[in-house]
């Protein structure tokens, strides 16, 4: 059965997708930021001096190659970050719409998953995850 | 008024407005100052204490003490200024979010207080403008609370804010008080303006000569003598067959045996102490210098004496050789023993920053308390030892004098080439005080480090040369500012022993039970900020309500907190009071309790032990060659305690145990100091129930303060009080060292006696100054997180490594 007619209040539910909502949500948020930003832009205490534009490093000025050679597990831990965390959004978007999609969309939600699943035991396995000094407490 | 014309109605619409406006941004302000985490030296212990339960500094909106000067806008400046962390303290100020504000906590921040001397900046308000003065030595943490307080009423009261936030001109917010000048806003001179033209002290009491000093008429018995064991005579017996007459014996000796050894033939002595000797003598404990320079009698002596003392584990004996050295400035006088011990490393670059002596062969020998771009050698006798004898430190010198560049440092050194060089310290939670580490890393894990100390050098060692023996026990309570009182028994054992001087049992027995409890304040406060480290943020909380148990006992009984000073040469400064006894049996009571309760808390917590478990080890050899003593060196499985091996005051008295343990690593340092704190308990609850009745101060007046019940009594007490609490007690002519068993470990005084009333020599041997060195022992090869595991469980303390 569908209402000819909805009422206003219904098309901004924040359970009922719908563009206006979002626009209006996204304009808020702009609005927002703006407003917070302009602020501390304006009101905040700003005295130039070259010692408060420098790097923190303990109170100590900071030295060393800008451009050292970056280790690989911070790069592999963070696409592994990205691949799973995308899996989370999937997961998501199905699990708020669970019921129309059924007994088909579990199953594919289901093969979905235990295929990343294999992934990560296999990168597990190869070594992805650790972390740490790789050659012995001394070197 | 008359001739003023009238504001426009408009203009008085807007004054309203910013007066408002004044009232509620001064009122935001004022209720949400945040202190940045930056502790100097002992009076941060009491500023740590205001954000714990019982002060509670959050009621003010201050509690959350910020990590960065990004987060912060109020920076308490609690301790010493040193000269060496000063253009730091400025950096930190200058990054701080605006507006900001200054408090100055305790007298050494004030205005240099006690250290009136050449490494201390005397007033932070030379280089930073300061809105409070907190007085104190250090202040209570209620005196924080009030400084705060005081901050908030000038903010509501003084401070215009509106006008800078809404961009007119005029208004106020943050310090707008300048910094202040020497001789011109502001006076070093302890008599304050105008006496310039007149010397502040007579010579018979200025250092290095103290010429005419009375103290050269009074007569006092000659120095303690000791009999030496059958098996150190044997060692003099074969020392003087393998070495002729390169090799002397000294006697006689007031502590042990010593031997002067001529500087081309030290090293194979050394050697053979350490290799052949029976026994064996297994750790360099102490190297230093002495200037004979300022001698009252010069015959026979040489420009410098080395100073070596090795400890062997066998016979729990210690031996002292002595180098005499002549015309150091042409050639290095003698060899580097770094090749027999690693550890002669930092003792020999502070000899040679201190007293300007090189060493052959030596791999590194640069400054290493001191700036690397001070002029002189601060503990020749020559060098002026007061701060206001100096030119001021000016803003300009703390722009200038940078600590110097790790990744230049670190690049020459290492193979790592592309490493990322990180400098962890001088400000950082996890370093517990003024210390830097530079760490080349290759994403978490760490490749190589150097350690800088002296950030926090306090001088204490030049203070001892020209305060007299009764004035330099404060001192020596700040030395270790975790340990109070039982600093005292270390310096009064040396002294003792030199002297000969038997303590009542009574006092010796108040001694022992105030220097536990200071062991258990250390550990209270150890375990809170070990686990805060590795993520427990909770267990502070719990800690410190027993520490303030604790300080509560200790102000009954001495009238002090953190800083008692309350052992005097010969006993202690007064009886113990009334109500003393219900207070101890009644901690003694809850104490276990307590205990029960973090071992539920921390023990066997599964995360804590993944953190610490085989993290940071170091082998039972490296340990005992690396002057590596205390709770760390138990950790490693050797049953090595002072209190047991080396008995001074009146423990050999006491039923206790030494704990030990054989994990090497961060948890077994835990498990160790757990278990100290439930033996010190068991000798806290002895010494209550078994203390006996007497003299709380030895009848020897001719070094000791008298009983002020005597001085009242007949004139000769009454005299020897006057002398010995003015001009102070002459001490005879000799040398001697004590040590005792303080929470970190060994902390041991040798002091040099020319026969006056200040001693010639003040050396001090920190338990942590060899525990830092060891230090990448335990973290290189290991992870960033790791590094603060071990730096948390090493337990260490600046001020008694730097001095």
């Amino acid at each position: 059965m569908e209402p000819a007619l909805q009422p206003v209040s219904l098309s901004f539910s924040p359970w009922d997708p719908g563009f206006a909502s979002l626009v209006i949500f996204a304009l808020i948020v702009v609005g927002l930021m703006a407003v917070i930003m302009i602020l501390t832009a304006w009101i905040g205490e700003k005295r130039e001096n070259p010692e408060k534009a420098r790097a923190y490093e303990s109170g100590i000025i900071p030295t060393g190659h800008a451009r050292f050679s970056y280790p690989v597990p911070f790069y592999l831990v963070a696409t592994f970050f990205l691949l799973f965390d995308v899996e989370a959004a999937f997961i998501f978007s199905w699990a708020v719409a669970y019921e129309p999609l059924g007994v088909k969309g579990w199953l594919q939600i289901s093969f979905f998953i235990i295929v990343l699943m294999i992934s990560l035991f296999y990168l597990w396995k190869k070594g992805g995850l650790e972390w740490g000094p790789t050659t012995g407490p001394n070197l | 008024m008359g001739t003023h014309h009238r504001p426009e109605p408009v203009n008085r619409l807007t004054d309203a407005g910013l007066r408002l406006g004044d009232i509620v941004i001064n009122w935001a302000h004022k209720n949400s100052l945040w202190p940045m985490f930056f502790g100097l030296s002992c009076c941060f212990i009491e500023q740590s204490t205001a954000f714990t339960s019982r002060y509670d500094i959050s009621r003010f909106g201050s509690e959350v003490f910020r990590g960065s000067p990004r987060q912060a806008d109020l920076l308490i400046i609690s301790g010493t200024v040193f000269k060496k962390i000063a253009p730091a303290i400025l950096r930190l100020y200058e990054q701080m979010a605006e507006p900001r504000w200054v408090i100055s906590m305790g007298s050494c921040s004030n205005s240099g207080g006690m250290y009136d001397v050449y490494s201390v900046v005397q007033g932070v308000n030379q280089i930073l403008p300061v809105d409070v003065y907190v007085p104190g030595c250090p202040p209570r943490p209620e005196a924080l609370l009030q400084g705060l307080m005081m901050l908030q009423e000038k903010i509501a009261n003084e401070e215009k804010p509106a006008r800078s936030v809404f961009h007119l001109p005029g208004g106020s917010q943050g310090t707008t008080t300048p910094i202040l000048r020497e001789g011109k806003t502001k006076s070093r001179d302890p008599r304050g303006p105008g006496y310039e033209g007149i010397t502040i002290r007579g010579t018979s009491v200025t250092p290095p000569l103290f010429e005419g000093s009375r103290s050269d008429l009074m007569w006092t018995p000659p120095a303690a003598k000791i009999e030496l064991r059958a098996s150190e005579k044997t060692l003099a017996h074969e020392m003087s067959l393998r070495f002729g007459t390169d090799v002397q014996m000294e006697s006689p000796t007031s502590d042990m045996p010593v031997f002067t050894v001529l500087p081309h033939r030290i090293k194979s002595v050394l050697k053979y102490l350490k290799t052949e000797a029976s026994p064996k003598y297994l750790r360099l404990n102490d190297l230093t210098a002495v200037d004979e320079s300022a001698r009252r009698n010069r015959k026979n002596l040489p420009d410098y004496t080395l100073v070596y003392q090795l400890l062997s584990f066998e016979s729990a004996g210690r031996i002292r050789l002595k180098v005499p050295l002549e015309r150091i400035e042409e050639k290095p006088p003698v060899d580097s023993i770094t090749d027999i011990w690693p550890s002669a490393n930092w003792y020999e670059r502070e000899v040679y920053d201190m007293f300007g002596i090189r060493f052959e062969g030596h791999p590194d020998l640069r400054r290493i308390l001191m700036p690397q771009n001070w002029q002189g050698h601060p503990l020749r006798k020559s060098y002026p030892g007061r701060a206001t004898e100096m030119a001021p430190y000016t803003l300009t010198d703390a722009r200038r004098n940078q600590p110097y560049d790790a990744a230049e440092f670190l690049e020459q050194r290492s193979t790592h080439k592309d490493a990322f060089v990180l400098n962890y310290g001088p400000h950082h939670f996890g370093t517990h005080g003024l210390i830097r580490f530079m760490l080349a890393l290759s994403g978490e894990q760490i490749l190589d480090m150097e350690t800088e100390i002296g950030y926090h050098h306090r001088a204490a060692e030049k203070v001892g040369e020209r305060q007299s023996w009764h004035q330099f026990i404060p001192y020596t309570d700040r030395v270790d500012y975790l340990a109070g009182v039982a600093n005292n028994l270390s310096y009064l054992t040396a002294v003792e022993t030199l002297t000969g001087i038997k303590v009542p049992d009574r006092a010796a027995y108040i001694r022992v039970m105030l220097s536990e409890f200071f062991r258990l304040s250390n550990h209270l406060l150890w375990v809170g900020t070990f686990v805060h480290d590795i993520g427990m943020m909770s267990a502070t909380f719990y800690t410190f309500r027993e520490r303030e148990m604790v300080m509560d006992i200790v102000e009954t009984i001495t009238g002090g907190r953190i800083h008692p000073s309350w052992f005097r040469i010969g006993g202690v400064a007064m009886d113990l009071p009334d109500g003393w006894k219900a207070m101890v049996d009644e901690f003694v009571k809850i104490f276990p309790k307590r205990l029960a309760e973090y071992d539920r808390l921390i023990t066997r917590n599964p995360i804590i032990k993944a953190r610490t478990k085989g993290v940071g080890i170091i082998s039972l050899k490296d340990a005992m060659e690396w002057g590596i003593s205390g709770p760390m060196l138990r950790a490693c499985g050797l049953e090595w305690d002072l209190r047991k091996k080396g008995p001074y005051s009146a423990y050999p008295a006491f039923d206790f145990e030494i704990p030990t343990e054989n994990g090497c690593d961060c948890y077994a340092r835990y498990l160790v100091r757990m278990e100290e704190m439930r033996q010190s308990l068991k000798i806290i609850q002895q010494a209550a129930d078994n203390m006996p009745p007497g003299r709380y101060v030895s009848e020897d007046y001719r070094y000791c303060i008298p009983q002020k019940a005597d001085t009242l009594e007949d004139i000769e007490s009454m005299v020897h009080h006057f002398i010995n609490a003015t001009r102070g007690p002459k001490i005879p002519a000799g040398e001697a060292y004590g040590a005792t068993e303080v929470s970190r470990g060994e902390q041991g005084y040798y002091v040099v006696s020319d026969g006056i009333n200040a001693a010639y020599r003040m050396r001090i041997r920190g338990p942590d100054f060899a525990h830092l060195q060891a230090l990448p022992l335990m973290a290189v090869g290991g992870n960033i997180p790791d590094f603060a595991a071990i730096l948390g469980s090493m337990d260490y303390i600046m001020p008694d490594t730097d001095r």
